[in-house]
């Protein structure tokens, strides 16, 4: 395989999983609930979908195991902030705490051992040479523009992140399109999963891609195919580093650095002041107060 | 048999009778305006018509059919809708997104048709909905940079695309020029003409008597007349709002203006986006004369007043306050040297809602004796009293002085903020839409103490949207359009006509729309 077509490829691996996440964080802030548990969310994903896989046998197995995983993490961060109007940040980092536990307590009860699982052989298949989950970015971002900007049900989504008021005396059900929002952010996050690392899972594997992932949607500005574009130039900022840190004769440390360095300059001077949905982060309350 | 009719409804909140056996009826093709102070009731009654509210007794009569109303939804589903104060748009949305909003389904058998959004027969039905209307808006600009006029037919069009009968404007001029105005009456008389009713809420009495075809007086939650607009006048409808003879009228002696206190030169200013707010704007304010600015909101009196009161970032020009340069001044500075503001959004620049009266009303002075001590302790008894004496001076209605700021209402607390500015013995004061919101008690108090300024030999810089409040105060008008001063004139010159054309914009006051 030649160099440039090996970086495209091996760059579509490491980009993926943090532009599925960033597309579970675009849902979610679209309709007016900030979602940093995108971490932690993940990081039990990618526990659920090495254990769904084990036990069932078959991928898609572990698919749903991680499906599942994600609508109920993501469904703790609905029930915390939609309905019990809990700060969202607040419940975002206890989620991205707990997780940390979640997926050391299942390990430890079902293989055994705390910090990493059995090894797994039952992975997506490959298409031309990679994970074929990451080529299913392309269609997943298409779907989630056409469903975000094309159908009622975006719409509505959409209204409820700018003016809830608005939409509530419209008679949108805003608290359902926010458990929307938010639940289908955890089925990113088990999209994410299935890139990310699916023969084995290793305590901490997420390593701050839910949090590059939140990077990657402010700077794409909220729209789904922005986001994605982020989320490619972080990963291949990444793969760059991956591939020839050893050639660039400066200490390993500062290149690793790359992709965290780009996320912050990126932010601080390209993005400038960025305008997110209107009422995001705002707990809604029916008749005002 | 009347399109709607609220029979002997009455609300009651903890310590408050809202609404007290009130009843109210609206006729096919009528406009029914209901008047009275802020927190007489209006509210209460309408928000129990648009299902916010269950009332504690009465009942709501569509059609003679009685009634009940679980919610904005509800209510829209049976013929009433509300044009609120504050829009219910969504702001990055085309008019297109806003007017169908909610209500895009529409029934095919096929599932990708269901979910797709079809706009292109919605589109045509809205047309249409525009032309019978003359309503028309360019369906596919965002609502954001629209002018308030057409935000507001936006919203008008949101209700008759979902089949109101009722509709009920609150307080829907305030934020209009003189023409847009009469553009909105218009509109009622196309509607009324349809047999659609009209509730008409406001404050503004020329605008009710040249509206309505009735007119409800309602004052402490219950009704005091319901009257045809024949025979009613101003001053009997504003007897019957508050309960005694007010004066409308401000005693207003003519200015004597004296030495220049504020001047700014060229003031070229652009927002956080690029747009110019201030271009090129010069001024003058004498001392011992009002000068107001009038404009419709968004045309750089905002920008002008903060450039003035604190130091702002400006692209060029000058500040001056009695021939000193102060552009480059603090606020702290700034308000040592003598300038007063009150802010135009006092919620949120005026007061700390959470905070004591007296902690507010020592504001800005807090750090100086005799509030504090010797090596910066608070003096609680010296605030406390200041705070008493001032509370008694300005006729604030408190239970005290300890009380927090967000229980008092809207006028009382617009009062503290004057109270606090003007203690403070200041040379300049700048008033940005001093009455907003304020009942008629506390507007004519507050434009005595504005009057009582200039005549003490202050210099008063007004801003107000509302173009009666300039022209009975001022004492020369200034119309701001676009961050610029476009039109200057003395009041005994001043018609409301001419500063309205100038505030739409026009070159020369005599051009015709």
């Amino acid at each position: 395989m030649d160099v440039f077509f090996e970086f495209v490829v091996r760059g579509l691996v490491i980009s993926s999983p943090i532009a599925f996440a960033s597309l579970g964080g675009v849902f979610s802030e679209k309709c007016g609930i900030i979602n940093i548990a995108l971490e932690g969310i993940m990081l039990v994903t990618t526990f659920a979908i090495v254990w769904g896989a084990l036990s069932t046998g078959s991928f898609l197995g572990g698919l749903l195991f991680a499906i599942i995983a994600g609508v109920v993490m993501a469904g703790i961060h609905a029930v915390v902030t939609i309905t019990f109007k809990v700060d969202q940040i607040v419940s975002g980092v206890a989620i991205n705490l707990l997780a940390v536990g979640v997926g050391r307590f299942l390990s430890q009860n079902i293989y055994g051992q705390e910090t990493q699982s059995p090894f797994n052989t039952f992975v997506p298949p490959e298409f031309l040479g990679i994970n074929i989950m990451a080529w299913i970015l392309i269609p997943v971002t298409a779907l989630v523009w056409f469903v975000l900007f094309k159908t009622k049900f975006g719409l509505r989504l959409r209204s409820v992140g700018e003016n809830p008021e608005a939409a509530d005396t419209l008679g949108i059900n805003v608290i359902l399109m926010q458990y929307s929002g938010v639940l289908l952010s955890g089925v990113m996050c088990a999209l994410a999963a299935t890139v990310l690392f699916p023969s084995q899972w290793v305590t901490g594997m997420t390593g701050g891609r839910g949090y590059i992932a939140l990077a990657a949607m402010i700077f794409g500005r909220w729209h789904p195919v922005g986001a994605v574009a982020a989320s490619l130039l972080f990963g291949y900022a990444d793969t760059f580093r991956v591939m020839f840190e050893r050639q660039i004769p400066i200490p390993a440390q500062f290149v690793q650095m790359l992709p965290y360095v780009l996320a912050v300059v990126v932010l601080a001077l390209f993005v400038g002041r960025a305008y997110g949905p209107a009422a995001v982060g705002k707990p809604y309350r029916k008749g005002g107060e | 048999m009347p399109l709607l009719r609220m029979e002997n409804i009455t609300k009651v909140f903890p310590g408050v009778v809202a609404n007290d056996g009130v009843s109210f009826d609206l006729q096919a093709g009528e406009v029914h305006a209901l008047v009275g102070e802020n927190g007489a009731g209006k509210t209460t009654l309408m928000k129990i018509l648009y299902g916010l509210y269950g009332p504690d007794k009465g009942g709501i009569f569509i059609n003679g059919q009685e009634t009940s109303i679980s919610g904005p939804r509800n209510a829209i589903d049976q013929g009433i809708g509300m044009v609120h104060q504050h829009f219910m748009l969504v702001p990055v949305f085309s008019v297109l997104d806003n007017i169908i909003l909610g209500e895009e389904r529409e029934s095919t058998p096929k599932l990708l048709q269901r979910l797709y959004l079809d706009k292109r027969s919605l589109r045509a039905r809205i047309a249409e909905l525009m032309e019978r209307n003359h309503l028309e808006t360019d369906l596919d600009r965002p609502v954001r940079e629209l002018p308030v006029g057409v935000q507001q037919r936006v919203e008008i069009l949101k209700l008759l695309f979902r089949g109101a009968e009722v509709l009920v404007f609150d307080e829907p001029t305030a934020v209009l020029t003189p023409q847009e105005i009469e553009g909105l009456s218009r509109t009622f008389r196309e509607l009324t003409a349809q047999g659609k009713g009209i509730v008409f809420i406001s404050h503004k009495l020329d605008e009710v008597l040249q509206v309505a075809d009735r007119i409800t007086v309602i004052r402490r939650g219950k009704i005091i007349e319901t009257m045809p607009r024949e025979g009613a006048t101003k001053a009997k409808i504003a007897d019957l709002m508050v309960g005694k003879p007010v004066l409308l009228k401000v005693d207003n002696p003519q200015a004597e203006p004296k030495e220049e206190v504020l001047r700014v030169e060229h003031l070229t200013a652009a927002d956080d986006r690029g747009a110019m707010v201030l271009s090129d704007l010069s001024l003058a304010v004498h001392a011992g004369e009002i000068v107001g600015i009038a404009g419709v909101e968004g045309n750089g009196q905002t920008e002008l007043i903060r450039t003035i009161a604190e130091r702002e970032k400006i692209i060029s020009g000058e500040v001056y306050l009695k021939g000193e340069n102060i552009t480059s001044w603090d606020v702290r500075e700034r308000r040592e040297a003598g300038i007063a503001h009150i802010p135009e959004d006092r919620h949120r620049y005026g007061l700390l809602l959470s905070f004591s009266l007296a902690d507010n009303m020592v504001l800005g002075r807090h750090h100086r004796p005799p509030f504090v001590g010797p090596i910066g302790w608070r003096k609680t008894k010296a605030i406390r009293e200041f705070a008493r004496s001032t509370i008694a001076a300005y006729d604030i209605r408190t239970p005290g002085e300890t009380t927090p700021a967000h229980a008092l209402s809207g006028g009382n607390q617009q009062k503290v903020i004057i109270a606090r500015e003007m203690s403070a013995d200041p040379i300049l004061l700048l008033a940005s839409q001093p009455t907003r919101g304020v009942d008629i008690g506390a507007t004519e108090f507050i434009y005595k103490q504005i009057v009582e300024a200039k005549l003490q030999g202050r210099a008063v810089l007004l801003v107000s949207a509302d173009l009666d409040e300039i022209l009975s105060l001022s004492d020369r008008v200034c119309v701001m359009y676009k961050g610029k001063i476009v039109y200057e004139v003395a009041r005994d010159q001043a018609t409301k006509e001419q500063i309205g054309f100038y505030m739409m914009g026009a070159e020369h006051g005599d051009d015709n729309e």
